[in-house]
């Protein structure tokens, strides 16, 4: 059982804490993305997971064994670096091959399995390079080599597509699924793009300020955001965030009914969208770009800066000093400096409370 | 004003005053070749007009020069052999480990290679004349270290942690221990360092005076700084064609390690030096 | 049943770290430690060199110290031959890095050639000046007489003032190569980038020296100031082998001063008081540099 827990861990540098008691559970064979700002602890995070760094409080354990003061190199898994870290001196060849002679494998076996995991990769024709003559692309796939040379329960990767142009980032993303999908073995993935992690994982771990925001599947975490915090952190364009109050608004048929009222917008809440612990108060409104229809609606605003990417259009609108940003078929009419009318998907609103952030919607899942 | 035109300028400004500074050595040259009667002209010749090589001859002949040789290479060579291994790892601790007391430690580093070495120099003569070791090899082999291990330190400490972290935690993680990954990983990435700090303690041992005046007053067990200076007091009159001749010999590892080595040699110092 | 928990990784690594450390200790030990300690000790007592025989004096070594005309002398005279020789290795040092660091034919090879004098022996370098300054046959004292610019030959190291400006121009020649490294190296490392903007800007050469070169240098000066002023302070090898510290105490410095009374004079208690009061003066330059790098590592 490769299954992966943490325990209420904790790590802290100095009076720093990077990582504040994080309980996360993640099941063999799951592709889990650790996503967040910089700073959020995530790398902190893989870091103890691989070894690099000791827990301050709690446990982690890797199967039924508690690995917490295991070295690194005793703990089966094996781990991709943002920069690569392939050793410099050592052919590519000798590189990949490096963890078996670690592990006391000897010839011929060792050759045939590096020769293997290169034919896998398509780097069989790199094998008597130096590191320093190879490309970006290549590199990350001699470090992705080596790491699955050894088969290790786990595979730990910290941001390896970052150092990569745009176009080699999408093509290796999909390799990285396609890996994954090939050998089944668990994936631990840290990147602060998110555009990755919701393409790549089973599941999301959102972190920020070393605190754990929510642990979903990628339709969770973008169709049902745990707090504020990860409604605007997740989707492209950001969702919009509109300050405001909940009232309850009467109404005489027993269900209990609300309105909002956020900056300029004055609007009806659907029956049952919100949970049963939801009060009149202070709150955030959540919409996304693709839930505002413009054209018809009886809400107007002013038309900011229209960026047309040709098959969409991201419009920003001035709701009467209430900002919005829109997402839009390309071949909408629209132009700067016009009105526009729009309407709300008010069953798609996400309402936040303000004190704690968290989402008051009905569908909210517990992480 | 052209860039050619400048280039030229500055090449003979620049190229006049390396001449200046290396004049000496020349002269230096010029004289072990030149005929005693040749040497005592006046007007002093700058070119000689016969060159021999019979102070080469007498100073490999009848003197101790060859011991002195001797004594330097060995204790040159084993002083630095120690010193970088001694060194290596204590840098290694240095920069890559923690531990109480570690801080303090790299300030007392500092507080050594500031220490004169005639202060040194008594109590070290004091402990030798104890341990039973006046007058040898051994003792100038421990003098040596003592004041050469500061320097080495100094020097491979910013060159290990210029090597990325990175790399000793891929190996760690690939199955190595922490003096696996040293070995297989760090080593060979601080091989230029190592070498150039080990040259350079080399330097420092072959040049040094002070110690060796002190310690040993032998010629069987006396290096080539005593020994030639040696030779210039105990002889009445100054045989100055000897000595350079000496000079140029006793320079020529120097030489030689310079000419194939320079680039290496000095890049630790500018590295190095800022960071102290 | 359960066992102990295995010692964290933490406490094994720096395990690993003291060990490797150790026997560097070992050597600093003897070092630091035990010269220190000896010195201040040896200085209390009056004791003869050969036979290291000794008797207990208390202070009376620090009184003599300090009513002692060679004390103050050698002080004076290591004052002068350090400021002296600091600010010729620093003019330069400087000047010749400058130079080193434009496009000029054979350039790695000046670079090279410029070293020289650094690495040589102390022993090697004395002797060639020695030579050098001859009176009679000397290539100098031949080459300013033709020049015109003395109708004499010139004592160089039996006279003053000539022996310790002789000592200062030797020092400074041997030393000077180590400023031009360090600063060499620091010049190297400023980007082009910044001369191209300001060049854009409208900054003519002089300018461009004063506003972007100078400021880059500034850090690094101060630690090859100190660094040398700390290592010139403490010369012996060239001083002594150069003119054995005269003509009569001339030029002689605290660490031949030392060096006399410990194995001329046979004074060995005498000679560790004169060094502890060296190793103060150190150590107030040492917290100095350390205070100066701390600034600019933070800074």
């Amino acid at each position: 059982m490769a299954e992966v827990v943490f325990e209420k861990v904790r790590k802290t540098f100095g009076s720093t804490v990077a990582v504040n008691d994080l309980d996360l559970t993640i099941d063999e064979g799951e592709f889990v993305s650790l996503l967040g700002p910089s700073g959020c602890g995530k790398t902190t995070t893989l870091r103890m997971l691989a070894g690099l760094e000791e827990p301050s409080g709690g446990t982690i354990r890797i199967g039924d064994r508690v690995v917490n003061s295991v070295p690194p190199a005793k703990r089966d898994i094996a781990m991709v670096f943002q920069s690569y870290a392939l050793y410099p001196h050592m052919t590519v060849g000798k590189n990949i091959a490096y963890p078996l002679k670690k592990r006391g494998i000897r010839e011929p076996e060792r050759s045939e399995r590096v020769m293997a995991t290169a034919r896998l990769l398509e780097l069989e024709t790199l094998l008597d390079r130096k590191p320093a003559q190879l490309s970006g692309g290549q590199q990350q796939r001699v470090a992705l080599g080596r790491a699955m040379v050894r088969e290790p329960q786990v595979f730990l990767l910290d941001e390896p597509l970052s150092n990569l142009d745009a176009r080699l980032r999408a093509h290796m993303r999909a390799e990285l699924i396609e890996l994954h999908r090939r050998i089944g073995r668990t994936m631990i993935y840290v990147t602060h793009d998110q555009l990755e992690a919701m393409t790549m994982s089973t599941r999301i771990a959102v972190m920020n300020a070393g605190v754990l925001q929510q642990f979903a599947t990628p339709a969770d975490i973008f169709h049902r955001p745990a707090n504020v915090f990860v409604a605007g952190f997740i989707g492209s364009p950001a969702m919009s965030l509109v300050e405001g109050e909940l009232v309850g608004s009467g109404g005489g048929d027993g269900e209990r009914r609300f309105r909002v009222h956020c900056g300029a917008l004055d609007v009806a809440l659907p029956a049952g969208l919100l949970n049963r612990s939801a009060a009149p108060g202070p709150i955030s409104l959540g919409i996304r770009p693709e839930d505002i229809l413009l054209g018809s609606g009886h809400h107007t605003a002013a038309v900011g800066v229209v960026e047309r990417t040709g098959h969409e259009s991201i419009v920003r609108l001035d709701a009467q000093g209430t900002p919005l940003i829109v997402r839009t078929p390309g071949d909408t009419p629209i132009e700067s400096g016009e009105t526009v009318r729009f309407s709300l998907r008010v069953e798609r609103l996400h309402i936040f409370d303000s004190t704690t952030g968290l989402r008051l919607n009905a569908d909210t899942k517990d992480s | 004003m052209n860039a050619s035109r400048a280039r030229m300028i500055w090449s003979v400004v620049t190229w006049t005053i390396v001449l200046a500074v290396v004049f000496p050595l020349i002269w230096m040259i010029v004289t072990s070749v030149k005929p005693q009667s040749e040497l005592f002209s006046i007007p002093p010749t700058l070119m000689p007009e016969t060159i021999t090589f019979e102070h080469y001859r007498r100073l490999l002949t009848d003197t101790p020069f060859l011991q002195y040789f001797r004594n330097s290479m060995i204790l040159a060579v084993t002083t630095t052999v120690v010193v970088v291994v001694l060194g290596t790892l204590g840098a290694y601790s240095l920069v890559r480990f923690k531990y109480r007391g570690r801080e303090t430690l790299a300030t007392l580093v500092l507080f050594t290679y500031l220490m004169p070495s005639v202060v040194l120099v008594i109590p070290l003569y004091l402990m030798m004349a104890k341990l039973g070791l006046a007058n040898t090899l051994a003792s100038l082999v421990i003098a040596y270290t003592t004041f050469a291990l500061p320097y080495a330190l100094w020097l491979l400490r910013s060159f290990m942690s210029s090597i990325p972290v990175d790399l000793e935690s891929a190996a760690l993680v690939d199955g190595a221990g922490r003096m696996g990954a040293f070995v297989d990983v760090v080593l060979p990435q601080a091989l230029p360092g190592i070498v150039s700090t080990a040259l350079f303690t080399f330097i420092l041992c072959w040049n040094e005076y002070l110690f060796a005046l002190v310690l040993v007053n032998s010629d069987s067990v006396r290096p080539l700084t005593a020994g030639t200076m040696n030779m210039l007091i105990t002889s009445f009159n100054i045989d100055w064609s000897l000595l350079m001749a000496a000079s140029v010999m006793m320079s020529l590892p120097l030489i030689v390690i310079f000419t194939f080595l320079q680039g290496t040699l000095t890049k630790g110092f500018g590295a190095g030096a800022v960071k102290g | 049943m359960h066992s102990d928990p295995p010692p964290s990784l933490e406490k094994r690594y720096a395990r690993i770290g003291v060990v490797l450390i150790a026997p560097t200790v070992l050597v600093f030990c003897a070092v630091i430690l035990y010269p220190l300690i000896s010195a201040i000790y040896l200085s209390l007592f009056s004791i003869y060199t050969p036979t290291l025989a000794g008797e207990w004096v208390g202070v009376d070594n620090y009184t003599a110290l300090l009513a002692s005309g060679d004390f103050w002398n050698a002080a004076l005279n290591t004052l002068i031959w350090t400021v002296g020789t600091l600010m010729l290795q620093l003019v330069f040092g400087v000047a010749m890095a400058l130079l080193l660091n434009q496009s000029i034919v054979f350039q790695s090879l000046a670079r090279s050639l410029v070293l020289f004098p650094y690495f040589l022996s102390t022993v090697v370098a004395v002797l060639v000046w020695r030579w050098l300054f001859n009176d009679l046959y000397g290539i100098l004292n031949h080459v300013l007489l033709i020049a015109g610019l003395i109708d004499a030959p010139v004592n160089w190291l039996g006279q003053m003032p000539n022996a310790m400006i002789s000592i200062i121009l030797v020092g400074a020649w041997k030393y000077f190569p180590f400023v031009v490294i360090v600063v060499l190296a620091r010049l190297q490392s400023i980007p082009e980038q910044l001369y191209e903007a300001a060049t854009i800007d409208g900054a003519g050469p002089f300018q461009r020296f004063t506003d972007i070169t100078l400021p880059q240098l500034r850090d690094v000066l101060v630690v090859v100031v100190l660094l040398r002023a700390i290592w010139d302070f403490k010369e012996f090898d060239l001083i002594y082998l150069m003119t054995g510290g005269g003509p009569v105490r001339a030029t002689q410095t605290l660490s031949l001063l030392v060096y006399e009374e410990a194995f001329r004079l046979n004074r060995m208690g005498m000679a560790s008081t004169y060094a502890v009061a060296m190793m103060l003066v150190l150590l107030g330059f040492t917290l100095v540099y350390l205070r100066q790098t701390n600034r600019l590592e933070e800074g």
